[in-house]
């Protein structure tokens, strides 16, 4: 039995010999997307963020078998179809936020999930749940940018 | 005609594309032995002129986080009067090196090292004479077309204007003609600041939306045709050795193709020292990165520890250090200026203090990666490295190839803060390739590079220092200990303090170090900028104004160290002061609240920071908003500089606070960030705001600068919100955060 399920929207199979392979490893290794990043291997740094059904998870934490029919989505699912890209994004290039640039998808990933449960959270609800480390400490302009974001995507539904 | 008349120093090559213009700048400085033509149909410090007027450039130097990918290419494109948004810039940069005759390795054009803040300093008179010198080309091309006198023309935007006629040319349209163009060294202007075009304003980083959008910029997404991934399990401990391994497991994973057992390789090191670049392990090499894991995993093996290095852990260390420093044992003298003991003697105050500073983890955010394919007579090497000559060096060293027959592609890195100067992660690739005659890309994993760290070296400082009946510092005598680097006793209060001696034991330890971010300047601040401000509080007098006294008189000194060459209290004091006033020095603060102010010179250029905190009654610490002033003389890009400042202070702040790796028999007890606190969002100032003081001064360099006042600013802000003064890092030890 293979397992299945939806990578930035197009369905995939994994071989359930394969089924213990961390989904990072998958997403890097067997679909060649890049922007994941592997950071420690822990669940501890962040770096390999990605959105399960929405939520913000660590996907060298999570394996292949675990994500079974979920929806998947990585930094290069992010934009829109015509290109668009997301408003965190936007935003993170407003702000020039990155230094080394490593850490940023994850970083990303994670703003665009609190976001979309919170569109507009305090500096403590960023504190808390904004938890990827930079190792270049651009904190403060992952904030700001998060801030900016935050102020966009609530102008588009109104 | 002089040697290094700038008309020697060029040649404009056809590019193979679509008849665009490829400019090169080639300098006589080296002896060019056999210049590396492999990588030519790349690009690097290159600028490709396309008919449509369009610009393809990269920078001589790698991006690590630093942002020369960014501030290299400004710093040509503003000679030349490119116009900046019809610039693309390329990903890769591969490596143009040359020979001495003594066979040592360099770069044939800019220098393309990044390391001890350098980058900016060593390229900025190259790269505007590259700039300048295409522009002339540019002028005089136009001038023939148009038979005028090329005095009449000026440039603009990748234009050549005539301003009598209002005629322009676009540099795509002159390109090639131009290339034919010998301009003499007599007739190569460069700006005056105030003709700055690109420099000195808000650029954005080159690949920001390849950033956002998640491309492979890095080493660890690069891919090569036939390359086998391989994952080395190394010996935790420094000397161990393999003792069991369960082989046959491993090679029952479906894809492993093969184990090979890797030696232990040691250097001298220092001066007494060996050091073990290449642990002892077995490389499981595979068809896939996942199934080189399993086999990893599965070998499941252990290890015999090295006996010679059952003594060695960092508490052991650090308590031989306090030893060595709180004695009357003999050092090394390293400065006596004046007579400190009769300084001390006659002093009306003596304070005498001992500050500690732990290994610091380097732990770069991408972990280390390489792709090696050696073959019979060339190389290709496929890596982030900070030095990129040192790449093909090594690959000559375990060879046997010529140097200049390797091309090294360099990548865009994932952090380097000196960690990436090192080559054990080169060395095994090369190793690997060389003995199995096909490419590898061989990966590490966080445990890999926190276990086989050299880590920034621990110290321990006493300081003594003595006051006047008013209050001047009339001596200071600075006394460490430490494994190996020095002390950083040029800087500050190094020509301040009349009465000046500075000593130190050096210790033999087999625990790695290295360089990390500004070597020594986090812990000698942490020091001097800590004891100025007990010195300031027995004198009951205000940090800030204690600080400007002892700047007195704003004076430009010689500088000994490396990487300046002088250095001026005046720009550091001014430094402080738009620290302090950004944040309103003096004004009054909420109840357990406390700002700490500190400064340094780091490699010619100065920062200042002071940070605001509170302590709460639990022994509670938050870290409130930062303000930093610097002065790196022209600021090419000041939205980078400002990056560079806030990130800087963040890691002296993580260093200060949780940056310590524990060492038992020789072993990284702390492996991953699990165990290794980081920094995150919440601990970390919610606002920086930076000044960057304007002047006229070459620029020099932010990427270390930053960091090195943190620490100290750090402590100073916890003792005034508390009254705890704390002399040891990680402050995290004794206070809650």
């Amino acid at each position: 039995m293979s397992i299945e399920f939806k990578l930035n929207g197009q369905s995939v199979r994994v071989k359930a010999s394969e089924k213990d392979m961390p989904l990072l490893w998958f997403i890097r290794e067997n679909a060649g997307l890049k922007g994941t990043k592997f950071g420690c291997g822990i669940g501890q740094c962040g770096a390999c963020t990605v959105h399960m059904n929405g939520e913000a998870v660590r996907s060298c934490s999570i394996t292949v078998a675990q994500v079974k029919d979920t929806n998947i989505r990585t930094i290069e699912g992010l934009a829109k179809q015509s290109g668009e890209l997301h408003p965190v994004q936007q935003a993170w290039m407003q702000v020039d936020v990155p230094q080394c640039g490593y850490c940023q998808a994850g970083q990303i990933m994670a703003a665009s999930a609190m976001l979309s449960k919170n569109p507009s959270p305090s500096d403590k609800d960023i504190d808390s749940q904004m938890t990827n480390i930079c190792r270049c400490g651009t904190y403060v302009r992952i904030r700001q940018a998060i801030k900016i974001a935050a102020d966009n995507l609530a102008k588009e539904v109104v | 005609m002089a040697s290094t008349g700038l008309d020697r120093r060029q040649f404009l090559k056809s590019s193979a594309l679509a008849g665009g213009m490829l400019l090169s700048i080639n300098l006589p400085m080296f002896r060019i032995a056999n210049a590396n033509t492999k990588a030519s149909s790349d690009w690097c410090i290159y600028v490709e002129i396309k008919p449509d007027n369009s610009v393809v450039m990269a920078s001589p130097v790698m991006d690590m986080g630093q942002h020369m990918k960014t501030t290299g290419p400004m710093m040509l494109a503003d000679e030349m009067d490119l116009d900046w948004d019809k610039i693309s810039f390329a990903e890769h940069c591969p490596a143009y090196l040359n020979k001495s005759e003594e066979g040592e390795i360099g770069y044939q054009y800019s220098d393309m090292g990044t390391g001890g803040s350098h980058a900016v300093r060593r390229n900025w008179d190259y790269m505007r004479t590259a700039g300048a010198t295409a522009r002339q080309m540019m002028i005089d091309q136009a001038a023939e077309l148009w038979r005028v006198n090329p005095e009449s023309l000026s440039t603009k935007a990748s234009y050549v204007v005539h301003s009598a006629t209002g005629k322009k040319l676009s540099y795509g349209y002159l390109a090639k003609g131009a290339a034919t163009k010998k301009v003499d060294k007599s007739r190569i202007k460069l700006k005056q600041t105030k003709d700055y075009v690109i420099m000195g304003r808000d650029t954005y980083t080159v690949d920001l939306e390849q950033i956002v959008t998640g491309k492979p910029l890095f080493g660890i997404d690069a891919e090569y045709p036939g390359a086998l991934q391989v994952m080395i399990l190394r010996a935790p401990a420094q000397g161990a050795s393999v003792d069991k391994a369960n082989k046959e497991a491993a090679l029952a994973i479906p894809g492993v193709i093969k184990l090979m057992d890797i030696e232990a390789q040691n250097e001298e090191y220092w001066t007494k020292d060996e050091k073990q670049i290449v642990s002892a392990g077995i490389a499981v090499v595979a068809e896939s990165l996942w199934a080189a894991m399993q086999g990893k995993r599965a070998l499941s093996a252990s290890w015999k520890p090295s006996k010679a290095h059952q003594d060695q852990s960092s508490e052991h260390q650090q308590a031989k250090f306090r030893h060595l420093v709180a004695g009357d044992f003999e050092a090394k003298v390293r400065k006596n200026d004046g007579d400190v003991q009769a300084a001390f003697s006659q002093a009306n105050r003596l304070i005498d203090e001992t500050y500690e500073t732990p290994l610091f983890a380097h732990a770069c955010m991408e972990p280390f990666n390489c792709i090696a394919d050696i073959r019979e007579k060339d190389a290709t090497i496929i890596v982030g490295h900070q030095f990129p000559h040192m790449v093909a060096e090594e690959v000559e060293k375990n060879t046997g190839i010529d140097a200049l027959s390797v091309e090294v592609i360099s990548q865009r890195m994932g952090g380097g803060f000196g960690r990436r100067f090192e080559r054990d992660f080169l060395r095994e690739a090369i190793y690997l390739s060389h003995t199995l005659k096909q490419p590898v890309k061989i990966t590490w994993t966080r445990e890999d590079e926190i276990e086989r760290d050299f880590f920034a070296p621990a110290y321990v400082m006493r300081v003594k220092a003595s006051l006047d009946e008013n209050n001047k510092v009339t001596g200071w005598h600075h006394r460490q200990a430490q494994t190996r680097g020095g002390a950083r006793d040029d800087c500050f209060p190094a020509k301040l303090v009349k009465n000046y001696k500075t000593e130190h034991f050096e210790y033999p330890s087999k625990i790695p170090t290295g360089p990390w971010r500004g070597p020594a300047h986090l812990q000698w601040t942490f020091a001097v900028e800590s004891m100025t401000d007990e010195l300031a509080y027995q004198a009951n007098e205000d940090p800030l104004a204690f600080r400007f006294k002892l700047m007195q008189p704003h004076q430009a000194h010689d500088y000994e160290g490396w990487g300046a060459e002088s250095i001026d209290s005046g720009r550091m004091a001014k430094c402080y002061e738009s620290a302090a006033k950004m944040a309103k020095w003096g004004r009054k603060l909420s109840k357990n609240h406390g700002l700490g102010i500190a400064g340094h010179f780091t490699f010619g250029s100065y920062a200042a920071f002071v940070i605001e905190v509170s302590v709460s009654e639990q022994n509670e610490l938050t870290l409130l908003d930062a303000w930093g002033a610097i002065d790196c003389g022209f600021a090419i890009n000041p939205n980078h500089i400002r990056n560079q400042m806030e990130g800087g202070f963040i890691d002296g702040l993580n260093a200060a606070l949780f940056n310590k790796v524990t060492v038992e028999k020789g072993q990284a007890v702390n492996n991953n960030f699990h165990t290794l606190r980081w920094m995150k969002m919440k601990e970390s100032p919610n606002n920086i705001q930076v000044d960057i003081i304007q002047n006229n001064f070459p620029p020099t360099g932010v990427g270390e600068p930053p960091t090195a006042p943190a620490a100290a600013a750090l402590a100073n802000a916890i003792y005034a919100a508390s009254g705890q003064r704390i002399r040891q890092l990680p402050l995290s030890d004794s206070i809650r955060i």
